[in-house]
């Protein structure tokens, strides 16, 4: 137990150097992020028709693997898979801040955020209420709602460690914090058993929200009239590639934070195995709806739809990201098959930053290679970013890094709660 | 130079604060939405009598005037109607009774009034390097010092002019004369049409037949816009009169190539003997120079379509052809008996003309030899626009005294001891004739912002009365010429010219015997490796409209390419020289080279190379400073194509072009359509339908519809390509002008863009499509949108609010069309105060953030609204002429009420040749187009 609990009581060298690049990648963000709001959309690298670029491939692609976090606790807690909770707390965290980072894109990619506040329904004095047609304000209402259902399910399953935490750590001010956000908790058996009921609850609509989440901001592209937008595979194959890449996510980060931490023995080799497993089975049904987009495209009546699918992704200015694109989220799993690499946490983490890349690759072929080729042929027109583009995914990456670290130093990263449960039930069950 | 409000207040002559205005002026004046910028150009009325265009109420804040003035390009006029906010010009509008227009107004016209509040003209008389007044050139060019200077017969002063045409210069220049007998005058400008003192004129509303050789009467040249009206008329198949047939045989792509049924592309060394060839082909007269057997299938069926449709044909000579080429194609068009019907010969209206004592040449050699004291040039360029050859700015920097009066501290300023600011045509009066002698007032708007002075002005400051108002000039001027009458019935006649704009009556007659044979000149032997062709730009001309930002960021009519020149080639040259577009070609010729990127275009002629005059200004234009590069250098002078030699710079980086379309195929949408007369015929007549749905419509229509529906159409037949519509939506729009770097991201923010087809590949992109929103029924950008800022109004318009966008830039994505614009930046923030003077105040000016595109001029459509309620009468069709629609040259494009039976664009939408863009997506657009129809030769479609 006191494995679990010890980050909670030191600083290492690593940490400090870690937070400190990523903090440097923060500042690089609000430069990015000011001079965004202070000049314009003009510093990104948009243009007509590539409206949507870098902000929205980087909304989806951190929504996705905002994800992982509560599939794997929701998910795996309604399914009684005692595994996810080595795992489980991690993921939450992962969660939330990537749903945090997440929001931030389509709010600066507006070209007046100032006025974000019209895309939400409330009885303005303008009487004027947003077009529940178009698919952005689903968009906002399934993110706002999956964000505070993941916060309070992160936040009600962390309650009992904080508590440990005030109750084990030293120091008057540490405890006192600690206390604080523990909200009172002592361990009351009736404590126990309502927070169980309520995770369970909350966990059937998280459970629920993981599916519509991924499908709504899917239908951002599905509604449109966009040739290789307009599809109705869409919903599904969004929900498999967000879970996709959240899984890739968690383990990225959980290999080295089992070897940093010494979690070995909680976050076990049969675990992560359960995980690439996992990832495996994911990443064949993705394999099976890049088919199917394929196979309906090319039946498809309308040519201009045939031909971005068959001529424009794979052959047209951005080919090199399609079959990057391709090999990385379709061939990275493969290795799984093997059992060898399964538990070869280097094979791993490589296998998922390749899964990571492919999957935000996979974004910028359905977004940018769409529209650079969509409409009238006169007006086709390709897509470069800037580097204010790279500096906020540069940025972001470093701002989920810094939260992260932050998450791993004062709170406890794995579930010493449900571990301690997992393990008396076991203890119980073999006595 | 930027100038501050207080700055400009200051030169304007007013008080910049409105504590001095009233309140209840004040809230009149905020009542009619009349913007600060407004205010400040009440009191620039002229103070002389100007007239309205036609008889109009007093002047109400915020209902615009309209005067009829005259534009002066290389000394031939352009009727125009300028409108007028409460003294301040912002939009230029053809004069229906002008020949020159007829009611259409060109690219560099409808530009003009941005050159106006050029924030970088000229506005200071300078002596050397320090100011100067007006009164100090008066007494330094008083007759009784120049005399001393000069001579006492004038033999050592000099009077450059550009190509002139005005009965009033021409006046005063003989008055010069009279007082200094000596003095040389010389007119030139590169681009003058000076070499002749007899010149054709067109009727192509009568020729079956056309064949253009090298001669781009479309888009280029005066009257362009009235043989466009003409050509396009017989284009139609709808005409009574039949279509007529095109063939255009050139050397460098242009506008009416693309119009044409056939056209062959040919080097410029083989435009004379194809000739030649066509000439002996019709059993004239042949010089027996070339007779090649293969390529005459082509020559020998248009001569028999020719002598098939014999006095009803013509064929025309550009006028960067030889003086060989332009004689045959006298004599042919005298074999085919055209004269006196489709074509007719009257003398020049240029001043000199045909007088090559009074062109630039004898001037240079007077200058060499050191005969020159005192210059006087007025406007134009020369030291910049002019052969290399002649080193003109090194010449006049030599010259002990020189005058220049311009709009711009330009390259010959620099050159200059004294610069004297020119006025605006919108500052001045003045009269020009057109192309067919055609006399018109030039009538201003505003008083001269920068004080500046006309060439009318300097020449009587030279005369010894420096105080003469060019008002007084041009109206004691008239009353001796006898034009309108004198006395009592010239101030009747003169009211009568200010309201109309032209002088009735006053084109020149035909002469009666053809023009005598031009002198055969020598043909000159240049070498090298390829033909080189020297054309004007379309955008910039010889350099005149470098500094406006409005025709910069126009695309070129046949590159697209925005913001600088580059030499065009043909692909396979491209292929053979190992370039891609934007590598960087060196051009050497008469021992200078110059070095710009090329741009592979298909239908150039292969070997050759075109370039454009007008670009690598280094003056003190700010915007021209640095763009493009400078063909001038490589430019013989006396002749407009050369050989030079030809090869790739390799060390040169490429160069990245700001070209606004990169993509030609129709893919399978097939925009644009093109169909041959036969095609056509089989069309069937039947209505459009409209798709089936199972769903709801995602746009729902208000309810109950207005009894007006707006809708256009515009054909394809028709559209020439030229860019107008483009300018003329820019002008009355606000339409932002965003620079190089970001057109060349596709940012360009035009609401209706020109896009160019090619009908199949390796074809020259023929077909010019003008793509505006479509006003769909269904609109696919109005159900995305989250905040409804974009929603359809009772009359069936697609609206844009702009202060409800947030900018998610959905609706874009999901348009069709891509015809959506974006602020990306605050684009109206960098405007000077000066250049705010030209924005329209009826139309809201755009902040960054928020989506904008067409909106069918919905201020004039409101406007008519308005006037039709307060005449108690119900709007009708052709209440309401979008800008558009107004300026193009052709006809092209008809507006107007789809509800109404009768109406044009209702009966244009029922024709067999009607098609919605993209139709099979159902959205139904408002917009139709009229698919071309080809009338090619059967002989020659046979064979290819």
């Amino acid at each position: 137990m006191d494995v679990a609990l010890a980050p909670l009581d030191r600083t290492p060298g690593l940490w400090i150097v870690l937070v400190s690049a990523c903090a440097l990648g923060t500042l690089v963000w609000i430069v990015s992020i000011a001079y965004t709001v202070g000049v314009g959309i003009g510093t990104w690298g948009n243009n007509v028709p590539v409206a949507w670029a870098f902000g929205i491939i980087n909304f989806v692609w951190w929504i996705g693997i905002g994800h992982a976090g509560t599939f794997i606790s929701a998910f795996l807690l309604l399914l009684n898979q005692p595994w996810r909770a080595s795992i489980g707390r991690m993921a939450e965290a992962m969660t939330v801040i990537a749903l945090a980072i997440a929001a931030t894109f389509p709010l600066l990619h507006l070209g007046r955020p100032w006025f974000a506040h019209w895309l939400v329904p409330y009885p303005s004095t303008m009487g004027v209420w947003p077009n529940f047609k178009s698919a952005l304000p689903w968009d906002v209402a399934a993110i706002a709602s999956y964000f505070l259902v993941s916060v309070v399910f992160f936040y009600l399953g962390l309650v009992p460690d904080l508590a440990t935490a005030r109750d084990r750590l030293d120091g008057r001010l540490r405890r006192q914090i600690y206390g604080v956000f523990a909200l009172g908790w002592n361990s009351a058996g009736r404590q126990w058993r309502r927070r169980r009921a309520a995770l369970k609850m909350i966990a059937a609509v998280a459970a629920m929200l993981v599916v519509s989440v991924h499908s709504i901001v899917s239908l951002d592209f599905s509604i449109a009239q966009v040739s290789g937008w307009h599809s109705t595979l869409f919903p599904p194959y969004f929900v498999i590639g967000a879970i996709y890449s959240g899984l890739a996510m968690v383990l990225a980060l959980a290999v080295p934070i089992r070897r940093a931490y010494r979690l070995e023995r909680i976050m076990t080799l049969d675990d992560l195995e359960r995980l690439s497993t996992l990832l495996l089975t994911v990443g064949l049904l993705l394999a099976y709806c890049y088919v199917v987009e394929l196979f309906l495209s090319s039946q498809s009546s309308d040519p201009r739809e045939r031909a971005i699918h068959l001529v424009h992704w794979p052959f047209g200015p951005y080919a090199r990201m399609y079959w990057t694109m391709l090999a990385l989220n379709v061939g990275a799993p493969q290795l799984f098959w093997s059992r060898r690499l399964r538990r070869n946490t280097t094979a791993l983490f490589g296998a998922s930053i390749a899964i990571l890349i492919g999957m935000w690759l996979e974004r910028f072929v359905i977004v940018v290679s769409s529209l650079s080729r969509d409409g009238l042929p006169a007006h086709w027109h390709d897509y470069t970013p800037t580097w204010v583009d790279a500096g906020l995914l540069l940025g972001s990456l470093s701002v989920f890094g810094l939260c992260f670290l932050l998450f791993l130093r004062f709170v406890p990263p794995v579930a010493l709660s449900e571990l301690r449960r997992d393990r008396f039930e076991h203890t119980e069950r073999h006595a | 130079m930027s100038v501050s409000r207080d700055e400009m207040a200051r030169r304007l002559g007013i008080d910049p604060s409105i504590e001095s205005a009233t309140r209840r002026r004040f809230v009149k004046l905020l009542g009619a939405s009349a913007a600060l910028a407004g205010l400040d150009g009440c009191t620039r009325m002229p103070a002389s009598n100007i007239l309205p265009y036609v008889d109009q109420p007093e002047l109400t804040p915020g209902v615009p005037q309209y005067y009829a003035t005259s534009m002066v390009l290389d000394g031939f006029a352009t009727g125009l109607l300028v409108e007028s906010h409460e003294g301040r010009p912002t939009k230029v509008e053809g004069n229906p009774d002008h020949p020159a227009s007829l009611g259409a107004a060109g690219v560099y016209e409808q530009a003009s009034v941005l050159q106006l509040y050029d924030p970088h003209r000229a506005w200071q008389v300078r002596h050397e390097k320090s100011a100067a007044s007006w009164s100090e050139l008066a007494a330094a060019l008083a007759p009784a010092s120049l005399r001393s200077r000069v001579g006492a017969r004038g033999e050592r002063l000099a009077l450059l002019l550009e190509p002139t045409s005005s009965p009033l210069e021409r006046e005063l220049i003989d008055r010069v004369r009279g007082l200094y007998p000596a003095a040389h005058v010389h007119f030139y400008a590169p681009l003058g049409l000076l070499a002749d003192a007899f010149v054709p004129q067109y009727d192509l509303r009568e020729a079956d037949v056309i064949v253009a050789i090298d001669a781009d009467f479309l888009a280029s040249g005066p009257f362009h816009l009235r043989r466009a009206r003409q050509f396009a008329e017989r284009r139609r198949p709808e005409s009574a009169r039949g279509m007529s047939r095109c063939y255009a045989i050139e050397a460098s792509v242009t506008p009416t190539g693309m119009a044409a049924d056939h056209r062959f592309a040919m080097r410029p060394g083989e435009l004379v003997p194809v000739l030649e060839r066509l000439s002996g082909a019709l059993g004239g007269a042949t010089s027996g120079t070339s007779q090649s057997a293969s390529g005459d299938a082509w020559i020998a069926s248009i001569a028999r379509d020719l002598r098939a449709h014999a006095g009803r044909s013509v064929v025309i000579a550009g006028p960067y052809l030889p003086y060989r080429a332009q004689a045959l194609a006298v004599q042919i068009n005298q074999t085919l008996k055209n004269v006196g019907r489709t074509i007719w010969f009257t003398r020049s209206t240029l001043l000199g003309a045909g007088d090559p004592r009074a062109s630039l040449g004898p001037l240079v050699d007077a200058l060499r030899a050191g005969q020159i004291d005192t210059l006087i040039c007025a406007g134009g360029n020369p030291a910049y626009a002019s052969a290399a050859g002649h080193d003109l700015g090194g010449l006049l920097r030599r010259v002990r005294q020189s005058v220049y009066l311009g709009l711009y501290e330009n390259e010959t300023a620099r050159e200059c001891t004294w610069m004297v600011p020119a006025s605006h045509y919108l500052e001045h009066w003045g009269d020009a004739r057109a192309y067919d002698g055609t006399l018109s007032l030039v009538q201003p708007l505003i008083e001269p912002l920068h004080g500046g002075k006309t060439t009318s002005e300097l020449l009587s400051l030279v005369l010894g009365a420096p105080d003469a108002r060019s008002y007084d000039l041009v109206r004691e001027s008239w009353r001796r010429g006898g034009g309108i009458g004198t006395g009592a019935e010239f101030d009747d006649g003169w009211r009568h010219v200010l309201g109309r704009g032209v002088v009735d009556g006053s084109a020149f007659a035909p002469e009666s015997s053809p023009p005598p044979a031009a002198a055969a000149a020598t043909p000159a032997i240049d070498s090298g490796t390829m033909d080189i062709a020297f054309r004007p730009h379309a955008r910039v001309h010889d350099g005149t409209f470098a500094n406006n930002a409005w025709l910069q960021e126009l695309p070129d009519p046949i590159t697209t390419l925005t913001w600088e020149n580059a030499a065009q080639i043909s692909p396979t040259t491209a292929r053979r020289l190992g370039i891609v577009d934007g590598d960087i070609l060196a051009l050497q010729a008469a021992g200078r080279s110059v070095r710009l990127p090329a741009v592979a275009i298909a239908g150039h002629p292969d070997d050759a190379v075109t370039v454009h005059f007008g670009y690598g200004r280094d003056g003190a234009e700010r915007v021209a400073r640095g763009l493009g590069v400078s063909v001038y250098p490589v430019w013989p002078g006396d002749r407009f194509s050369t050989r030079a030699n030809v090869s790739r710079v390799a060390d040169a980086p490429r160069r990245d072009l700001a070209m606004t379309q990169t993509h030609r195929t129709l893919e399978s949408s097939a925009p644009a359509r093109l169909v041959t007369q036969q095609e056509y015929a089989q069309l069937p007549p039947s209505p459009r339908r409209r798709m089936l749905t199972l769903y709801e419509p995602a746009v729902s229509l208000p309810d109950p519809p207005a009894p007006t529906q707006w809708g256009m159409t515009i054909d394809l037949g028709a559209c020439i390509g030229c860019g107008a519509c483009t300018v003329a939506c820019q002008a009355e729009n606000n339409v932002p002008v965003v620079g190089r770097e970001d057109v060349r991201r596709g940012r360009e923010m035009h609401w209706l863009r020109i896009d160019w087809y090619a009908p199949a590949d390796g074809q020259p992109s023929s077909l010019s499509q003008p793509m505006l929103c479509q006003h769909c029924e269904k609109a696919p950008c109005e159900y995305v949108c989250p905040v409804e800022a974009t929603v359809h109004s009772r009359d069936g318009l697609n609206e844009m609010i702009y202060n409800r966008c947030v900018g998610t830039r959905f609706c874009s994505n999901n348009c069709p069309y891509k015809v959506r614009r974006f602020n990306w930046f605050d684009y109206s923030e960098k405007l000077t105060d000066g250049e705010q003077l030209v924005q329209n105040p009826d139309v809201t000016v755009r902040e960054r953030g928020v989506m904008e595109k067409c909106t069918f001029c919905v201020q004039r459509i409101r406007q008519a609204e308005i006037a039709a309620r307060v005449a108690g009468r119900p709007l009708r069709s052709t209440d309401v002429e979008t800008a558009c629609q107004q300026a193009c040259p052709t006809r092209a494009i008809v507006f107007g009420s789809i509800a109404e039976p009768g109406s044009e664009v209702a009966r244009e939408r029922a024709s067999p040749r009607a098609y919605a863009v993209l139709e099979d997506l159902g959205t139904e657009p408002r917009v139709l187009y009229l698919a071309r129809v080809r009338n090619p030769n059967p002989d020659i479609e046979r064979r290819s």
